[in-house]
């Protein structure tokens, strides 16, 4: 056997300067990645163009002309004033004390939690005027509420047990809420200052019985069972102490007739006093902020639905193409650090798809506004909405950070499946299918959908509040999300930080 | 130890089942191409991958320089592979899919435009990926694994849809960037395309190491003492030979292949005997018939292998 003679030669060295392969560098790759593949750019344009042109269309869709006259509340909201008041005037500082002994359904069709009985001080009868009132209710025990938006809970009394015990007292703008189980031992409910509240104001006891819908819901088929629209409140142990130019009391159906009241359910309230100073007060209506008005944000978005399809599939393609075509490999052999491959793809998928969202939704929402306007919704009921304010600042900027997270969701799991269609496919029973199936399933069900997917997060398009002082049924169907905007976008921000987790364990862990 | 080597010691890789690479090791020196042969299938990618860290071995290293793959600041710039040609997005433009690489290094884009220059791709990287011939693709993979101007390169079947003229261009390449003092790994299942172009063969088998040896060495002991023999009385001859104890095969219809006999014993021995010949020369093997060689020992190996549960190695 001959031997060949080893060869010396001096190991190469590169020409080129070694810089550390830093995060920039990475993020730069990534960014350059997407933009050379012209169909990625082209379905992000589409995107946007379906986006804004569906919510134009949708808005286009809706219209409102008539209805009854509205109420606006101290703070410009569309709010329900109607309930009958046994009143007098009050000049100066002055306190109403008064025992609630009961409060029964007048109706026949049940007693809604939220009817209630109490004592309230009021700047005039004028529907939609400030006030502040305590009140016993059968389903949420004594409450303070002031100004249809704010509601303060007290003691959780049952009114069939035991009387209760409540008490206004008036010092300037200054309104302090009591209650007592005996008359003797009072516990301060809240206090609140009504600015501008004037010298004279009308005090005295009222009745509001709420319309209450009790919601039925199977597959298909929604029915509405109305509950009491009228209650009757007895009071005893009335006094008065302060200058009044009235003698005595006098009684008012305020906001009269009740403007949530179904034709022919509206019903002239009633008083009536024994002559042992027993009030016993029967009316309809409520105090609170009417939630039954269409909800102008929300009908501007309708195209982001659409728009997040296409999120879906960029955010999938941009990782799963790597995938399928082995390129993942000539990824993780340019940086070895697959977490760092991870984070930049997610920045860069990010920060494009939430650009394009905004710029969407921005145009699709001012667009849609406009529509809206020339389709009957007019202020004062539908006041002019600003880009650069809440709610419609929240759910533009929220609707681009929803098309963002989800894109990023099926990036993550396009790590963890490696598959086109399986990934679209997963993000889709997540983030839509909840959606179409809480049109159809038993409220509670669907209810619970909205709370527990990624779907939730569509709440951040809201522009209409829920007051829990409210008692509302929450229909999908007509937009209600069961979370409050913020939290509902929460949801989906822990469902894609999850997947994230999940992209980055199986990315580290199998063999590429 | 210097910079520009590649070593696997002891690596074992296995896929379910599958072992795909059984206690390999091998050194792949500076200056040297070094070709990694087998059949399909006998773990040379599964090695390849363990060397860019891709897969993660179950025992044993796969080191560039000393190092494991992860632990390398600018890969890039250390080592350039060529894993699959077809591993491109057809939407890509070739020298944009070069541009991403580029700027995962901050490499300025000149560098896109030299190796481009240098793998005769300027025009074709114009177009998108899609459309290209498995012999461009190979030569932008190439053309990527060259962007670092790294000093080590571990390629893939690079060789694999070159026509000849590609072929003869990727032969040259190889010399002059082993003659600069890289360390080459070029993966084959085909020895007869690493002829001319490895000094170093290391050959597997099932994931076990079949031979490590410069190709001058295995080209010397596979043509050993051989004689080719042309005859028209080939029966005549072969129980000549043999009864004068060479051990004869038949290689043609008319071409013996002699063993244990000196061709000057051939010559006498025929022309005592009368039996005609037309030629008898020493025999030359080709890397190919060598190669054969070696795998058919792999193959005796294995079958006694499958029995002995052990694995005791014993060649």
């Amino acid at each position: 056997m001959t031997t060949t003679p080893t060869r010396t030669v001096p190991p190469y060295r590169s020409v080129l300067h070694p810089a550390r392969a830093g995060f920039v560098h990475l993020l730069r790759a990534e960014w350059t990645k997407f933009w050379t593949v012209r169909a990625w750019l082209l379905v992000l344009a589409v995107a946007a163009v379906v986006t804004v042109v569906i919510c134009q269309l949708g808005a286009s869709g809706s219209s409102v002309s008539g209805g009854p006259p509205i109420v606006l509340g101290p703070g410009g909201e569309v709010v329900n004033d109607a309930f009958r008041l046994t009143h007098r005037t009050l000049t100066g500082d002055g306190t109403v004390t008064a025992r609630v002994t009961g409060l029964k359904d007048a109706s026949g069709k049940g007693l809604g939690p939220w009817t209630k009985a109490g004592i309230i001080v009021k700047s005039s009868l004028k529907p939609g005027s400030p006030y502040a009132a305590v009140m016993a209710t059968p389903g949420h025990g004594v409450r303070m509420q002031w100004n249809f938006t704010h509601d303060k809970a007290g003691p959780s009394s049952d009114l069939t047990k035991a009387p209760q015990w409540l008490r206004l007292k008036r010092l300037g703008e200054k309104l302090t809420g009591y209650a007592s189980v005996d008359g003797q031992n009072w516990t301060r409910l809240g206090e609140v200052r009504l600015d501008g509240l004037p010298g004279t104001v009308q005090v005295g006891l009222f009745v509001a019985a709420p319309v209450h819908e009790i919601v039925h819901r199977s597959f298909g088929g929604t029915s509405e069972v109305a509950g009491s629209g009228q209650a009757t409140g007895t009071f005893d142990h009335l006094t008065f102490q302060g200058k009044s130019t009235d003698n005595g009391w006098t009684a008012t159906d305020v906001g009269a007739p009740a403007p949530d009241a179904r034709p022919g359910n509206s019903r002239p309230g009633t008083t009536t006093v024994s002559p042992t100073g027993t009030y016993a007060l029967t009316g309809q209506g409520d105090i609170a902020p009417d939630e039954n008005s269409p909800d102008m944000v929300q009908m501007s978005f309708q195209g982001v639905f659409m728009g997040l399809l296409f999120m879906v599939a960029l955010g999938t393609l941009f990782v799963t193409t790597e995938y399928k075509r082995g390129l993942i490999r000539t990824t993780f052999t340019a940086t070895p650090s697959r977490l760092k491959v991870l984070a930049a793809k997610t920045t860069v998928i990010a920060t494009i798809t939430f650009t394009t969202g905004l710029i969407a939704t921005a145009i699709g929402f001012t667009l849609a506004q406009r529509t809206l306007r020339s389709n009957g919704f007019k202020p004062p009921e539908f006041p002019d909405l600003s880009l650069l304010e809440n709610p419609a600042l929240r759910a533009v900027v929220g609707s681009a950070v929803l098309l963002s997270l989800v894109a990023v969701l099926a990036l993550s799991l396009g790590v963890v499946l490696r598959n086109s269609a399986g990934t679209i496919a997963t993000v889709v029973v997540l983030v839509i299918l909840p959606q179409i199936l809480s049109f159809a399933l038993p409220l509670p069900v669907a209810q619970w959908l909205l709370r527990a997917t990624p779907a939730a997060a569509f709440a951040i398009q809201q522009g209409v509040t829920y007051y829990p002082q409210v008692q509302h049924n929450c229909l999908p169907e007509s937009g209600c999300y069961p979370l409050t905007p913020y939290h509902g976008l929460a949801v989906l921000v822990a469902y894609t930080a999850a997947a994230l987790l999940l992209a980055a364990w199986t990315v580290r862990r199998r063999d590429a | 130890m210097s910079d520009a080597t590649i070593e696997v010691r002891d690596l074992r890789k296995r896929f379910g089942r599958t072992l795909a690479v059984d206690g390999l090791s091998f050194t792949v020196e500076p200056g040297t191409v070094t070709g990694f042969v087998g059949p399909n299938g006998a773990g040379k990618s599964t090695t390849m991958r363990s060397l860019l860290g891709l897969d993660t071995p179950d025992e044993g290293q796969a080191l560039i320089g000393g190092r494991p793959y992860h632990a390398l600041r600018t890969p890039l710039l250390e080592v350039g592979a060529l894993l699959d040609a077809a591993a491109l997005h057809p939407s890509r433009r070739g020298r944009d899919h070069l541009r991403w690489l580029a700027h995962s290094h901050g490499l300025p884009m000149h560098r896109v435009d030299e190796v481009l220059e240098q793998v005769g791709m300027e025009q074709a990287s114009r177009r998108r990926a899609g459309g290209y011939s498995l012999g461009m693709r190979q030569r932008l993979g190439i053309a990527a694994a060259l962007l670092g101007d790294p000093p080590v390169l571990l390629l893939d079947e690079p060789v694999n849809g070159l026509d000849p003229e590609g072929i003869q261009w990727i032969r040259t390449l190889l010399r002059h960037l082993a003659l600069e003092g890289r360390a080459i790994l070029v993966s084959s299942h085909l020895m007869s395309e690493l002829e001319d172009t490895a000094d170093h063969l290391v050959v597997i088998g099932r994931g076990r190491l079949i031979a490590d040896t410069a190709v001058a060495d295995l080209l010397a002991a596979a043509s050993g003492d051989r004689v080719r023999l042309r005859t028209s009385s080939r029966t005549e001859a072969m129980e000549l030979l043999a009864r004068e104890g060479g051990t004869v095969a038949v290689t043609d219809r008319e071409i013996l292949t002699v063993t244990g006999l000196p061709a000057e014993r051939i010559v006498e021995l025929l022309s005592a005997s009368r039996v005609p010949f037309a030629e008898v020369g020493a025999h030359r093997a080709t890397l190919e018939e060598a190669y054969m060689e070696l795998t058919r020992d792999a193959v005796e190996f294995t079958s006694t292998t499958a029995t002995d549960e052990d694995g005791v190695t014993s060649r």
